[in-house]
């Protein structure tokens, strides 16, 4: 018989809109259920630059997009403080650039109130040394740069904290009705199959790339335009500030720095399988070509892996262009009652990382009204606990690296990780490239859940650095098994998955340094490790 | 937060396969240090444009280089490494002794001037315990003794006027506490017709660099690269008797200083016996050597390892008559230049060395070859064996023939 719980609202996705649903409802008080078909963010919420937009990109041709985005960045870094890098932005004018469309940007900012600054090409150029030299014009402006792993972490832990449920890895198989009306959902879970019944007065799909799948199961035609873009990720952070080029947005011009990296794209390709994040070498290529007019020296730069997501946009009367670049960036948040007169289901998509906050503020909204209850938003003033935790790990001995890393991640696990480290007898760095510790490792794995290094990697960086796991992958597979936290079945299993992932994007990217990467991460998981092709899975 | 831009970038060709890691010297002894890979390619990654990190471990580097030449990927680990030695000691300032130990010329020219005296009280039990309570500098630790004549004293050509010219870059050791090595260098240049000239110079740097006086040592670098600029360009060779100091002007200054200047330089800088073996293949060497009945130890420098020339003194010391050498293959010496002087590092020092005391009472030799004057202080502290340079025996086997 199938588990079943009673809630006020269930929303559908675990992506940074979900989780923003999520926390807005449980700011407001109202009981709320979040499912999501796999790990948090695992479809376009974390495969993206982690751009936190100043509004700037889009204020020739999207004002409203533009006056929201800037906006919600000034709200962003007041409420997400631990997750956000104030880098700040510079906007390059190449000589391939239309000189009509600079004097139309600054105009539209200005218009909008977006504060850029003109600094002199001169200045830009030894800020960024890698930057064209050939530029003729540079300005400031405020984005920055926002970690979409920490953003969904602590999005839902400040919610889960207010009360709020969430099940990962549960997918939505069904909808519940009645007559006209959906009552609720079953989810499916992800490693037991085991069936759950959520029953609620409002269901929010905010399924991104599968909103159109998860409307399908309540009877709803929807189409969305799901716009695969590819990244890639360079393996050091060789600039201190996002960079742009000023002109109509466009692919492959946009570089920005987050921890220890610096992440470029992209492109935009229509796609009709939300789960397509296949990657494609000539994309790249063609995208590094025209990075080269901001960083002509960007094929000397190792890149480590490259990856793709799917942009979930939508407009009412479906464009027919192929690169979505002209479909709004705006967000869509549709009524189905009056759109489809399905009652207790609403759909919220589009729109932007930056924009989350906002995106679910209209969703509750209009959720809570539907089901006569008036409690204001508050969500822009209440602010997620910070990740800074200077007062801890004083007396523990380890790495200043790692402890440095700590310190600026480690937020409200601070104290358990730091009790942790002291019982340790070594403290000894499992992923060197990213500074992670078991006791970081063990702070973030659930304790009813599955051991997927994956996840793992999301909630410590574990395995994201040059050599992408070829060292640390097996390490914490080994420790798992040996503290008991797993079997080495399910250790050999994570492993195969975890490394499949990885070699996934890295090989698309593998020339030079990255393809002997590749070679020595299949020659330790190969041949040392045995582990072996024909078990891969797909991933 | 520091002022000392690295200009160094090959950290990014790092594929983390640990082969610096397992070469290195201090990591095989200890788990103190944080390892070459570590503190050099990965810490210079995390710190990119991002916040300093200072890692107080970097002091257990000895630059001496192991991990440079390990590398697959060609990473300049040290080039890191001594930039990330420099930060920290420009953040926490260097030690007092930390500033006489760096400046070898200094006390070189004070040393010598009073050698007497000095060398006595060095070797005083009182004197010692003083050193060690207000400087840090470990009591059982011997010290190179050092010369009034020293080499300044009594050798000032400054010019050669042979086919072949050699610039002879003497170094603190050669001139203050070995000048018979210094002595030797010339006799052999002279049996084989070159004239041997000693152009202006200061210390190469190496102890600064080590200590993290990256400013001081640059400073130091870039008079010695111009100073012998003013001979290569006329034609003039320049060649050393110090390992320490050949890879200075090799490699440190090159990749330190990244300048022009200093590429050009490097392209004239010879190890001596590398001169002599390139002297040999080129048909130019005299090799009138007498009869030596000897069986010899050689024992490789770190800092002639890491120059990538092989072994030249077993190439050019096989050459004469009757002499058995063999490679004692040893690993690190352990005094390391400045770092076996220093108290928090004397066990580990002590520790690396014991691999090199084992491998040369293999050997059964007579007596250990060796250029490095700093691994002989080690192996004098370490091992009862007589330590020679290989310019020493040179001079002599050219003696032997001349007086048959």
């Amino acid at each position: 018989m199938a588990q079943i719980i009673e809630t006020q609202v269930v929303v559908i996705g675990g992506g940074v809109t979900g989780t923003g649903v999520l926390r807005d409802l449980a700011i407001r008080g109202i009981k709320a259920v979040l499912v999501e078909q796999e790990d948090l963010g695992y479809g376009t919420s974390t495969r993206n630059h982690g751009l936190l937009h100043s509004g700037s990109r889009y204020v020739v041709k999207d004002k409203d997009a533009a006056e929201e985005a800037y906006r919600e960045n000034l709200i962003l870094k007041k409420i997400l403080p631990g997750v956000i890098e104030e880098t700040g932005g510079i906007y390059v004018k190449v000589p391939e650039d239309d000189d009509d469309y600079v004097k139309q940007w600054v105009k539209a900012n200005k218009e909008i109130g977006i504060p850029i600054e003109e600094i002199p090409v001169s200045q830009a150029l030894e800020e960024e040394p890698y930057l064209n030299r050939k530029i003729e014009a540079a300005f400031r402006t405020p984005d920055g740069s926002i970690d979409p792993f920490m953003t969904l972490v602590d999005v839902v832990g400040d919610a889960v904290s207010r009360g709020a449920k969430v099940l990962t890895y549960h997918k939505v198989v069904g909808m519940i009705t009645k007559q006209n009306k959906i009552t609720g959902v079953i989810v499916r879970n992800h490693y037991t199959g085991e069936e759950t019944e959520i029953y609620a007065d409002m269901v929010i799909n905010a399924a991104g790339p599968w909103a159109g799948k998860v409307a399908e199961l309540a009877g709803i035609p929807l189409q969305m335009i799901n716009n695969k873009g590819m990244l890639v990720v360079f393996n050091r952070r060789f600039h201190k500030q996002g960079l742009f080029r000023l002109r109509k947005p466009g692919d492959a011009e946009i570089f920005v720095p987050g921890h220890n990296v610096s992440l470029f794209g992209t492109t935009g390709i229509n796609t009709d399988d939300p789960d397509d994040t296949s990657l494609d070498r000539q994309e790249m290529e063609g995208m590094l070509a025209e990075g080269m007019m901001l960083v002509p020296s960007i094929h000397e730069l190792r890149i480590i892996r490259a990856f793709s997501g799917n942009r979930p946009l939508y407009q009412e009367s479906a464009d027919a262009d192929p690169t979505g670049r002209n479909v709004t960036r705006g967000l869509a948040l549709l009524d189905h009652q009056k759109r489809d007169g399905v009652e207790g289901f609403i759909t919220i998509t589009g729109g932007k990382l930056t924009t989350f906050r906002y995106m679910a503020e209209v969703t509750v909204d209009l959720a809570l009204e539907k089901l006569g209850i008036s409690v204001p938003c508050t969500s822009h003033e209440e602010i997620v606990p910070h990740r800074e935790a200077n007062e801890f790990f004083k007396e523990v001995e380890m790495a200043p690296a790692a402890k440095h890393k700590l310190r600026n991640w480690a937020g409200p696990r601070a104290k358990a990780i730091e009790s942790e480290l002291k019982k340790e007898e070594t403290n000894a760095v499992i992923c060197e490239c990213e500074q992670v510790t078991w006791a970081e490792v063990q702070s973030v794995i659930p304790e009813e859940g599955h051991f997927n290094i994956g996840d793992i990697r999301c909630r410590t960086r574990l395995g994201m650095g040059p050599c992408q796991g070829t060292f640390c992958n097996y390490r914490v597979a080994a420790i798992a098994v040996e503290k008991g936290v797993t079997t080495s079945e399910h250790a050999d299993q994570a492993l195969r998955d975890a490394i499949n992932e990885r070699k996934k994007g890295i090989g698309v990217a593998a020339t030079g340094e990255t393809a002997k990467q590749l070679q020595l991460m299949e020659t330790i998981y190969r041949v040392s490790l045995g582990l072996r092709e024909e078990e891969e899975q797909h991933v | 937060m520091h002022d000392l831009a690295c200009p160094e970038i090959s950290f990014d060709s790092c594929l983390k396969c640990n082969a610096c890691v397992v070469s290195c010297p201090v990591s095989n002894v200890t788990l103190d240090f944080g390892g070459p890979k570590h503190l050099g390619p990965e810490l210079k990654r995390l710190i990119e444009n991002q916040e300093f990190i200072d890692d107080s471990r970097i002091e257990f580097c000895t630059l001496c280089g192991n991990c440079d030449m390990a590398c697959p990927e060609n990473v300049n680990v040290s080039t890191l490494t001594a930039f990330a030695k420099a930060s920290h000691s420009e953040l926490g300032g260097s030690k007092f002794r930390d500033l006489i130990l760096s400046n070898a010329e200094l006390v070189g020219k004070v040393a010598s001037t009073f050698a007497p005296l000095a060398n006595m009280a060095m070797k005083m039990k009182p004197v010692r315990k003083v050193m060690e309570g207000v400087m840090g500098i470990p009591a059982e630790r011997i010290f190179p003794e050092y010369r009034f004549n020293n080499f300044n004293r009594v050798y000032n050509k400054t010019t050669a006027n042979t086919h072949r010219k050699v610039a002879y870059f003497v170094g603190c050791y050669a001139t203050y506490n070995a000048p018979e090595v210094a002595k030797s260098f010339v006799n052999v240049m002279e049996y084989n017709g070159i004239e041997v000239a000693k152009p202006k110079q200061k210390c190469c740097g190496v102890p600064m660099f080590s200590n993290g006086r990256m400013k001081k040592g640059l400073k130091n670098a870039n008079d010695n690269v111009n100073n012998l600029l003013q001979y290569t360009r006329q034609g003039y060779d320049v060649v050393l008797t110090c390992t320490s100091c050949t890879m200075a002007l090799k490699k440190e200054y090159v990749s330190f200083l990244q300048s022009e200047e200093a590429n050009e330089l490097a392209e004239h800088v010879y190890d001596a016996d590398e001169y002599l073996r390139m002297l040999y293949e080129e048909g130019e060497l005299n090799t009138h050597f007498g009869q030596m009945n000897v069986k010899a130890g050689y024992y490789a420098p770190c800092h002639m390892k890491s120059q990538g020339i092989g072994t030249p003194a077993l190439d050019v010391l096989g050459l004469i008559p009757g002499y058995e050498i063999s490679d004692a293959a040893a690993g690190c010496c352990g005094q390391c230049g400045t770092f076996g002087f220093k108290k928090e590092k004397y066990e580990v020092s002590i520790a690396i060395g014991k691999q090199m005391v084992e491998a040369v009472e293999e050997t059964g030799a007579d007596y250990i070859v060796t250029e490095c004057g700093m691994c002989k202080n080690s192996m004098h502290q370490l091992t009862d064996k007589e330590v020679k340079h290989p310019m020493q025996i040179l001079s002599e086997a050219y003696e032997k023939a001349q007086n048959r």
